[in-house]
């Protein structure tokens, strides 16, 4: 997609925002500030796919020790996905955020995991070319 | 692997041995595992809020299974996939794969114990004392995070198991 360049990037800061406000928003309406780990846990979701990418040849077939820490970091980011999602529905389950505080932060966080996915595709696909 | 010398009627679907299922099937075991921990968690931090309103709370007692299963999920997928099937290794010295198979044994046996330990604190703790269902909760979410830690463990060894065959087939 070299093409819509300029567009792409406009409405993923946009949807980025929102994402944002709602996770804020779920916070401050009830003043309590537990789901803000849902962002750190989104933003630290695809740093074990990151260092474990650098750490190993994906394309050494020969030995299979490289796809064993790419896979660990796999595993790693699959954890941290859902935990993005666990995490609000353990607050709500046990009182200690509401319920619509934590629809609003897994809904904002998804759309914040949702940017930053689809940035690092679009800033690949800018790499292979 | 053409299609004269395969054994089934019906052949194994293209999309099963690709790489890309391959590396959805590592997510979704993550995912699981993370589900797993957090229905765990979930248990632990209802047993502590003001909705709990028994006098049973999760104590260490009800993590123990859930250890155990977690480190036979660790051994079992640490073994080397490829040192199971023979012992024709030259370098590797004699007995490889049996020592291969023992310790996927003691793996397979804290996985089978943390769930039938998940099961024991669930009648000992919560049935055999007739505890009612807000509070009997607790003791469900402990079988189901251990079998979610057996059931992630076997998408795990499942998708490590289809990347060799890709391997194999690139290899050839």
């Amino acid at each position: 997609m070299p093409t819509a360049g300029l567009k792409t990037i406009i409405a993923l800061s946009f949807v980025l925002a929102l994402g944002f406000l709602l996770v804020i928003l779920s916070c401050a309406l009830y003043s309590k500030y537990h789901p803000l780990l849902v962002v750190a846990t989104y933003v630290l979701a695809p740093v074990p796919n990151w260092i474990c990418s650098h750490c190993a040849n994906p394309d050494d077939f020969v030995e299979s020790s490289g796809a064993a820490i790419l896979d660990l970091g796999r595993f790693c980011t699959g954890f941290l996905v859902v935990m993005g999602i666990a995490l609000p529905v353990v607050l709500a389950h046990s009182g200690i955020i509401t319920t619509a505080a934590a629809v609003m932060s897994v809904v904002g966080g998804l759309l914040i995991y949702g940017t930053i996915v689809s940035f690092a595709t679009f800033f690949q696909e800018e790499q292979e070319f | 692997m053409s299609s004269e010398e395969r054994l089934f009627r019906f052949g194994k679907p293209a999309w099963l041995s690709s790489v890309q299922t391959r590396n959805a099937g590592v997510y979704l075991a993550g995912g699981l595992f993370s589900l797993a921990f957090y229905i765990l968690l979930d248990s632990a931090v209802w047993s502590a809020s003001p909705r709990n309103a028994s006098h049973l709370h999760v104590n260490f007692v009800d993590w123990l299974p859930f250890i155990f299963s977690s480190l036979g999920m660790l051994i079992i997928n640490s073994v080397e996939k490829s040192r199971l099937a023979s012992d024709s290794f030259s370098y590797s010295g004699s007995g490889v794969a049996w020592k291969a198979r023992v310790v996927l044994f003691l793996g397979f046996a804290a996985l089978a114990g943390g769930m039938a330990g998940g099961v024991t604190v669930f009648v000992l703790k919560f049935v055999v004392p007739g505890v009612g269902m807000p509070a009997l909760g607790m003791g469900v979410e402990n079988v189901v995070a251990n079998a979610l830690v057996g059931v992630s463990t076997v998408v795990l060894w499942v998708s490590q198991n289809m990347e060799d065959e890709y391997a194999y087939n690139l290899a050839l």
